[in-house]
């Protein structure tokens, strides 16, 4: 466009000068944006890989904690009864009977009459909007009907679309309810004209876990043939007692909230699995796999599957021999990644071998010292699980199921084949011929799934054949995420509502939303350079044969991603994490986050496993009392440790115990115990923001 | 006049694995509408134009179509490298000719405008990014701290 007609020479330079100049700043703007871009890319990338490595950590020892859980019982006298209890539909319900808990006058929170009504439901968002509690009779009330309304309905929900009425679907909400709150006022409570499908992971990590189930539950209980809720990976007891769910419950509920657990326990086995909307779109958790056929899900027995998670996996068609580097999005083309391998959890610098017998011998003796102390005879092989989930008919065996892990855990990925999940720990990746493939054979056009935290709340995928719907706003950091909701009408065309709860990332501009989440993003990572560091200083010592302390950068790279095996772009990460020498070598030993710190082994191996060592904490914290004997202690760490075959001998475990215990009363506040490593985190000298 | 110097063999390194970053569907190439970006997220600050050229004038559906590898790609960085880059002095120069009070500051309105209008225009949302925080109470943008504010990214 031009600067209208020339009057002289002066103004055709000036105007000529303008051009430029607007040429320059639009340059330089998109510079600008392109290098927020990427720095955005790396943070996400940087949050994705911890979390997907935390998780694909406790997979590893799930049936580990599934064997404590099943046979870690107490000597207390109620639990005698319940292991005495025969599968007894009738006595679980006597177990879970609320009519002998009181309500006070003084509480103060919501009254519920059964059966649901709309009035009640209201009443139960307004209180959670006002941060009330709800009493635990009614809690129990209500997860009782929950759970006897899930025991009739199917494992795939159909449902027909409508075209006075849009269907909603919601993704993870994790426990954060100001997010559900949010897609209630922007889209209307459900109600039988406004349908709702809610996708799973409802619970752990956000705060509120619980109020959403008990929101979830009232209208599912309200209306129930248009409410449907899909179970998530996250539904699953033993994950909950890592990410939060079990705590919040616990810190929540003192005296009851055992009980609570136990039946919550029942309820997500019995969640159902899919639902289909008019045979053609098809909403589940995690994704699908070369095996899925939507018939044998339907009539599996749902309530009574064993998620084990075993690293031989079915042999899959595809691509399954090729060492692709499957980690996200990041693909470098530098780093050379080591083929899918079922290692050993890693080791410290310090550990010795025990042999896998004694192993075995070690954790057997464990078990069954525990189980004389609690006044069982039988040895654990003999007896069936007391406590199963199963029901009043049946055996009390658990089966294992692929095609329901591969439903709830699997991710897509861009290229053709079905590979184990290996980041994860469970289910599969997935390529597009596959979803051409099972969609085809099933007549359906289109696959809805949540499971992976999505920039703008969704996104697309294998030829806009699988969409990922993901409602939790913030997931990661303040600003990092939008949340995103689905409608669909009779035209089953996907139209999508954005949101990110919380005036204040709003208000924030592009750079510092990105700046805020980077910087959240570097410290999570340096935290995981400081808890490998011996691991890390001798894998840089063997690319420094001469000691000198420095070590190209190409080097620091692939023997930092050879520890810590996250897949990350950590040549375009490194000017954050290290300091360079003049010449662009990388001094691994100057570095801030590698400190010269005596004896941190056992620090380092415990700060490692704290999320571990919390989760069987609060297994043998039987009592929910938060506390835990010395001795306990002492055999928790040996059973982890013996597990996790490094060994620590007793005097540095009892040293250890005495200085954790903070109040010196000879027990140890499981709760103090962890937030001594939050402290770890923010003390100076240990992680120190590198200036930009 | 600006010299250029060859990348070393470990900025190259750097550049491919940045370049990988950007790789959305897993052939080790990226689509020829990503190169500008790419580009100025390792340091360069070309013109839409200049891209196209060094692309070979794509039609716009290659540009939406069209893959490139890293060995395709290093010769066009350094085409790019090569061209002048504009210092800090060039950009305050640059908006100084809007200064019409000769004060250090431009209206930012008049801001919006040029940069809507000429060039290679902005769209609105862009610019709002771009102004967010810079104008004082008079609507003015005192461009030098401006200038500052965005080369520090």
């Amino acid at each position: 466009m031009g600067c209208g007609l020339r009057k002289s020479e002066v103004q055709q330079k000036k105007c000529d000068r303008a051009i430029r100049a607007a040429l320059l700043i639009q340059r330089w703007y998109r510079q600008y944006v392109a290098r927020l871009e990427i720095r955005r890319r790396c943070t996400w990338n940087i949050f994705q890989s911890i979390e997907y490595a935390g998780q694909q950590d406790q997979i590893k020892l799930y049936n580990f904690f599934g064997f404590l859980m099943d046979h870690f019982t107490p000597a207390s006298s109620e639990s005698k009864t319940v292991t005495l209890i025969t599968h007894s539909f009738i006595q679980w319900e006597r177990y879970f009977c609320y009519k002998s808990i009181d309500v006070p006058d003084s509480y103060t929170g919501p009254h519920l009459t059964f059966p649901m009504t709309f009035c009640g439901v209201s009443k139960l968002v307004e209180a959670f909007k006002h941060k009330q509690q709800l009493h635990a009779r009614y809690v129990l009330q209500i997860l009782g009907e929950t759970w006897r309304l899930l025991r009739i309905l199917p494992n795939i929900s159909h449902l027909s679309s409508c075209h006075t009425k849009e269907i909603t679907i919601c993704g993870d909400l994790h426990g954060q309810l100001e997010d559900l709150l949010l897609i209630f006022y922007k889209n209307g409570l459900p109600s039988p004209e406004k349908p709702y499908v809610f996708n799973g992971d409802f619970v752990d990590r956000g705060k509120n876990s619980l109020e959403i189930l008990l929101i979830l539950f009232g209208f599912l209980l309200l209306y129930p043939n248009d409410v449907h809720l899909n179970r998530g990976n996250h539904e699953d007891h033993i994950v909950n007692l890592r990410y939060g769910f079990t705590k919040e419950v616990l810190g929540k509920y003192r005296v009851h909230g055992k009980k609570i657990l136990k039946l919550l326990q029942k309820i997500f086995s019995w969640l159902p699995l899919a639902t289909v909307i008019d045979h053609k779109v098809l909403i589940v958790h995690g994704g699908i796999s070369d095996t899925t056929d939507l018939n044998v899900i339907a009539r599996v027995d749902r309530h009574k599957v064993r998620k084990t998670f075993h690293f031989q996996f079915i042999v899959r068609n595809g691509d399954a021999g090729v060492p692709v580097d499957f980690r996200r999005r990041v693909r470098s083309l530098t780093h050379h990644s080591s083929t899918p391998s079922q290692g050993p959890p890693r080791r410290s610098l310090h550990n010795l071998h025990i042999s896998h017998q004694q192993m075995n011998w070690s954790v057997d003796n464990e078990l069954k010292k525990r189980r004389r102390l609690a006044g069982f005879d039988q040895s654990y092989g003999e007896r069936k699980k007391p406590d199963s989930d199963s029901d009043p008919d049946s055996e009390g065996r658990l089966i294992p199921s692929v095609q329901m892990v591969d439903l709830l855990w699997s991710d897509p990925m861009p290229q053709n084949g079905c590979i184990p999940n290996e980041v994860r720990g469970g289910g599969c990746y997935w390529g597009p011929d596959v979803t051409e493939e099972v969609l085809g054979r099933h007549n359906l056009q289109l696959l809805i799934r949540s499971h992976e935290c999505k920039q703008d709340g969704y996104e697309f995928c294998h030829n806009r054949r699988v969409l990922t719907i993901f409602s939790a706003s913030n997931y990661y950091e303040v600003g990092s995420n939008r949340g995103a909701y689905i409608r669909m009408g009779a035209d089953l065309v996907p139209h999508f509502v954005q949101y990110q709860a919380s005036r204040t990332c709003r208000e924030l501009t592009l750079r510092q939303s990105v700046g805020w989440t980077e910087r959240s993003a570097l410290q999570a990572l340096r935290r995981q350079l400081f808890v490998h560091k011996s691991d890390l200083i001798s894998a840089f010592r063997e690319f420094d044969p001469n000691n000198t302390g420095i070590i190209s950068p190409s080097h620091w790279a692939s023997a930092t991603e050879s520890v810590l095996k996250l897949g990350l772009p950590w040549r375009v990460l490194r000017p954050q994490l290290v300091s360079s020498t003049k010449n662009g070598m990388v001094d691994y030993q100057d570095c801030k986050t590698m400190k010269n710190i005596s004896d941190t082994s056992l620090l380092e191996t415990m700060y490692k496993n704290h999320s571990n060592l919390e989760t069987i904490f609060r297994i043998i914290d039987t009592d929910h009392s938060g506390l835990i004997s010395y001795e306990e202690f002492r055999q928790t760490w040996k059973l982890l440790s013996s597990h996790l075959k490094t060994e620590i001998s007793d005097d540095v475990i009892a040293n250890l115990a005495q200085s954790i215990d903070f109040n010196k009363d000879g027990s140890i506040d499981i709760n103090e115990f962890m937030e001594a490593f939050r402290l770890v985190d923010l003390s100076e000298g240990i992680l120190q923001e590198i200036p930009q | 006049m600006h010299s250029h110097t060859e990348f070393t063999p470990d900025q190259i390194e750097d550049f491919k694995e940045a370049f990988g970053l950007f790789d959305r569907v897993g052939d080790s190439q990226v689509a020829y509408n990503q190169v500008a970006d790419i580009m100025r997220a390792l340091g360069q600050n070309p013109t839409n134009k200049s891209v196209n050229k060094i692309l070979g004038n794509p039609s716009a559906d290659d540009l939406a179509n069209k893959r490139l590898n890293f060995d395709a790609f290093l010769p066009m960085l350094k085409e790019v490298d090569a061209q002048p880059k504009g210092t800090y002095d060039d950009y305050v120069e640059g908006l100084r000719v809007f200064d019409k009070e000769g004060n250090g500051t431009v209206m930012g309105a008049e801001l919006r405008i040029v940069l809507s209008t000429l060039g290679e225009k902005m769209n609105e949302q862009e610019i709002d990014a771009l102004m967010a925080g810079q104008e004082d109470e008079n609507g003015s943008v005192h461009y030098e701290a401006f200038v500052k504010h965005i080369m520090s990214v």
